[in-house]
């Protein structure tokens, strides 16, 4: 056997004593395996046990050690840095857990025991196969390019631009400010008015360490976090080619609204005086709230939930602008009746209700109904619903929908660009629903706001200051990247270019090689996970700490 | 010279995401907690939505993390007393309980337990089971290190002084009853407030009938009773032993006495028909709603998706809980307006998120506001959820009120960014 070996037994106080017989395992492993020394110890995470740990190794002069103790939850990393700090590559260690796969689940003492010695000889056997890993640093560029110029992108550029650090804003149109720019007014319980957003626009347009590029287009994407190197497109994806490098990606390309028309029911279109809440905002922008035929409305209804059952999901904000629709209306025409048709209420936010109660306070009508049908009758807007089980209907002058939030319409172009996933709803898939909402599967690359599903301003702009806090934990300018390294490889010999691995990599390490018609891991954005090992039907993936050799020789032992 | 440590009060799940992230960007971190565990409130829930994932197991890596980060500095049984100062120049005082364990020495092995002569309420478990003087809050709590209540501790409380079962029990002589409760005195640039929230007190319902009928549960209570780490290992045993069959979920428990919607029971609500009808799949389960108050882009498919399991779903009005001939009934009105009865061997509530009743004092030590509700105030003119009246305060997570885990996460990440790229 190569290299000489050092086995560890830590006896965890009475945790591992009392239910193994060590005495057994040391005389067992050191008659049977070719190893350099055995020995045991009280406890060998305390600092006592380290230290012993560290000057043994040094002592016996080992090249491989084995720890026989907990699991490597709770000492994996300790022991590798005693290992480290011995002169031991961490690599060449393996940590054994015969406490809680041994000791604390067998009841009977030499059963424990055996299956405890059977561990120790696989660690043997697997540990004398590991090779010498080494951490490798990558320059990395601290720049970011932002994609999107509304709130969510105007926050992100702002929050992050500095000294070291350059903001490329790319916009598709040609203004900055996107939807909420559209808005009349913002809740007035959520934020006093749009100049807020205004005061955003002229910080980003004046901040001389953002670059902004309006009626420009993102054409391709390559490399990783740290080093991306970026095509853009003026003239709306027609002109000139522009290449930017940047270290991270944010995404905040917003949302679209439903389109009414694909519902005839609600006669968007076809009736006069059936209007979008986006054109009713602009009736409140220039204070004309009037009908076709130039006089104000007597009677107006609000229709929430336009496309709710189509898309399959609650937008969130549109119960609350209609609430909103109903205070403007109430103020400006005072003899105005306003109906607010709804399935559910849903007004999440500590301050909402009592804006809704505030309404009814002034003479809002509130219906629960189910789906409402918009009939024209006699030059007026027929409202027809259910109620209490029975069909009833109103007859107003105006009726404002409330269309559902749907994915911008760039969303799959550039989802395929990123290589980032979407979701069933067609919007950016988040990494991990609960606990990591703003990243995506590629390293470097974030979403924001609506971009990833419905939510108001301040959700949006929160979501924009969370990736300014990733960013800059993470790329930390000057500061090089260290990638994982017990990353796979592929051995080229073997590889016959089916491209399964291409597929199953959740995080877009592996590309294709078509002059040698192989498969290639980029080694700074794989994580190791092992997908594409398990994956290749040539057996020509390894994974550096997991090889087939190192795994077989770890299981004949075990069985032997 | 201004400070670039920042303090963080409270270790759940927004207090923790925060730290790391702080603390990978090479900042000291000082995190503060009032109990003897980390995790907060999620780490309660078996699973959680929508993947269903064991919330315990989620949160765990984080937990460690957070131990085994060198950036951060964990105080248990801590609270914050005092803040003087002003932003980059903030001047803390701490106070630590003392734990009587010694964190060092302590391995977690629990064979202090068992000789503990002294049994109480766990409030970590609801209330639905014991524990004793010296415990971990629940199987798997981190840090895995226990702590001495000492106002039950025979021995620290005088009525025993003899007994030392646990020290004698303790082979690593981790139990040191000369611990003492300690002031710290910190300096920090920043202050990020992570507190989380409580649940509306339902005792205060009379018409809903809980604590008066033994299975009328709080949405919490069930978390626990079918948390596989819980009191009942999973076991859905009702306070009375009673075959379980059908349930009756009350949404909205506390709107209207706290004025707003919480946002979460809706989907939580759904979460346990779905793990009912899980594990007794004959079982009869109606929800009872005012609003279905789903906002999520995933969250109505799992609506409908429970619908189709045979789950119903009732709008109603003027609810009330009764117990008929040892039944429970759940009278009300429904949407069309007309007087229903549901009979349930068993009722959850589903109470509204309330401000810590901690809120008020710490606002005031901090000086800031709270807003209507008796949540912290923040700047929402602003547009900024996350900022407060004063400059390097600033609150995340359902301490500025009711909201989801991601939601939380989002916040107590922003904070941490605007921390940063002030710094």
């Amino acid at each position: 056997m190569n290299g000489s070996i050092g086995v560890y037994v830590c006896e965890c106080g009475p945790n591992i004593k009392d239910r193994i017989d060590i005495d057994k395992v040391i005389e067992e492993i050191s008659s049977k395996e070719d190893i350099k020394t055995i020995k045991r110890f009280s406890l060998l995470c305390s600092n006592d046990g380290k230290k012993f740990l560290e000057d043994d190794i040094k002592k016996e002069e080992l090249t491989h050690v084995v720890v026989a103790a907990c699991s490597p939850k709770d000492h994996e990393k300790t022991f590798m840095n005693v290992c480290g700090k011995a002169g031991v590559n961490p690599y060449l260690f393996q940590l054994i857990n015969i406490r809680e796969q041994c000791a604390w689940m067998i009841p009977d003492k030499e059963e424990a025991t055996s299956k405890a010695i059977k561990y120790i000889r696989a660690g043997i056997h697997r540990v004398v196969l590991h090779n010498p890993l080494e951490k490798i640093e990558i320059e990395s560029n601290p720049d970011v390019l932002v994609i999107g110029g509304g709130i969510s992108g105007l926050e992100a550029s702002l929050s992050l631009a500095g000294k070291e650090r350059k903001v490329f804003l790319v916009e598709k149109t040609e203004s900055l400010g996107g939807m909420a720019k559209k808005l009349s007014q913002l809740l007035p319980h959520q934020g006093a008015n749009l100049s807020t957003i205004e005061e955003k626009i002229k910080q980003t347009e004046k901040d001389e360490n953002i670059e902004v590029f309006t009626s420009t287009e993102v054409t391709d994407v390559k490399g990783f976090l740290g080093n991306f190197e970026v095509s853009l497109k003026a003239d709306g994806g027609n002109g000139e080619e522009q290449k930017i490098k940047v270290g991270a990606i944010v995404v905040a390309t917003g949302f679209r609204l439903f389109d009414p028309k694909e519902k005839p029911q609600y006669g968007y279109g076809k009736i006069e005086n059936v209007i979008t809440a986006l054109e009713f905002e602009d009736m409140i922008e220039s204070g004309k709230i009037l009908l076709k035929n130039e006089k104000p409305p007597k009677s107006v209804a609000l229709i929430n939930c336009v496309g709710r059952d189509d898309k399959g999901y609650c937008s969130k904000v549109c119960c609350l602008y209609s609430i909103k629709f109903a205070h403007h209306l109430k103020d400006k025409l005072s003899d105005v009746e306003v109906t607010d048709f709804y399935i559910d209420l849903c007004l999440p936010h500590k301050d909402d209700q009592n804006y809704y109660e505030e309404a009814k306070k002034k003479g809002i009508h509130f219906l629960r109904t189910g789906e409402v049908k918009i009939e024209e009758k006699g030059g007026k807007i027929e409202v027809r619903y259910k109620k209490d089980g029975k069909s009833e209907s109103i007859s107003v002058d105006m009726a404002v929908l409330a269309p559902a939030m749907v994915p911008g319409e760039d969303t799959s172009k550039l989802a395929e660009m990123l290589n980032i996933p979407v979701d069933k709803t067609g919007f950016f898939k988040e990494v991990h629903e609960i606990l990591d909402p703003i990243s995506t599967p590629i390293e470097g690359v974030y979403i924001a706001g609506c971009a990833l599903g419905p939510k108001n301003i301040p959700e949006s702009i929160v979501q924009s200051q969370a990736i300014s806090g990733k960013i800059l934990s993470s790329l930390i300018p000057g500061k090089k990247i260290e990638p994982e390294v017990k990353v796979s490889v592929i051995r080229e010999e073997f590889c016959t270019g089916c491209q399964t691995c291409l597929s199953v990599c959740f995080y877009g390490a592996i590309s294709f090689d078509s002059f040698k018609g192989v498969s290639v891991v980029n080694e700074a954005i794989c994580r190791g996970c092992g997908s594409c090992v398990g994956s290749c039907p040539s057996g020509a993936i390894w994974s550096k700490h997991f090889t087939y050799p190192q795994l077989y020789q770890e299981v004949l032992a075990a069985l032997k | 010279m201004k400070k670039k440590d920042v303090l963080v009060i409270g270790a759940g799940i927004a207090g923790m995401k925060a730290s790391l992230m702080l603390a990978d960007a090479g900042v000291n971190v000082h995190l503060i907690e009032k109990e003897s565990l980390i995790g907060g409130q999620t780490i309660k829930f078996e699973e959680v939505y929508p993947n269903m994932e064991c919330a315990t197991c989620m949160v765990a890596p984080i937990q460690q993390d957070v131990l085994q980060n060198e950036n951060i500095e964990l105080f248990l049984l801590s609270e914050v007393q005092k803040v003087d100062g002003s932003a980059g120049n903030f001047k803390v005082k701490v106070s630590k309980k003392a734990s009587y364990v010694n964190p060092d020495a302590c391995i977690g092995c629990g064979a202090c337990y068992e000789p503990c002569p002294v049994s109480l309420d766990n409030e970590f478990e609801e209330g639905l089971s014991q524990k004793k003087a010296i415990a971990i809050a629940c199987p798997g709590a981190l840090p895995n290190v226990p702590a001495i209540d000492p106002e039950y501790c025979l021995h620290l409380n005088g009525k025993k002084k003899e007994c030392k079962a646990c020290q004698e029990a303790c082979v690593f002589n981790a139990i040191d009853f000369t611990d003492k409760d300690k002031t710290i005195d910190l300096e920090v640039g920043a202050i990020l407030v992570a507190t989380g929230f409580d649940m509306f007190d339902l005792g205060s319902l009379d018409q809903l009938g809980y604590g008066k009928f033994p299975n009328v549960y709080t949405a919490m209570e069930f978390e626990r009773l079918y948390a596989q780490n819980g009191p009942t290992e999973g076991k859905l045993i009702l306070r009375d032993n009673k075959d379980l069959k059908s349930i009756g979920i009350i949404h909205c428990a506390g709107r209207e006495e706290q004025g707003y919607c919480s946002g979460v029971c809706c989907i939580n609500s759904m979460k346990f028909s779905y793990f009912l009808k899980h594990r007794i799949s004959d079982a009869q389960i109606c929800q009872f709603y005012k609003d279905l108050c789903i906002p999520g882009k995933t969250h109505q498919k799992f609506y409908e998706d429970i619908k189709k399991k045979g789950v119903e779903f009732s709008y109603y009005q003027n609810i009330k809980v009764e117990s008929k001939k040892g039944s429970l009934h759940i009278d009300y009105k429904n949407g069309n307006g007309k007087q229903e009865s549901f009979s349930a061997d068993m009722v959850i509530l589903s109470p509204a998120m309330i401000p810590r009743k901690e809120t008020e004092q710490l606002a005031k030590i901090l000086g800031i506001g709270l807003d209507e509700s008796g949540f912290f105030a923040t700047q929402n003119e602003q547009l900024s959820p996350i900022t407060t009246e004063k400059e390097g305060i600033f609150i995340t997570g359902c301490a500025e009120g009711p909201k989801d885990i991601p939601e939380s996460i989002a916040q107590a990440e922003a904070a941490a960014g605007k921390i940063l790229s002030s710094f």
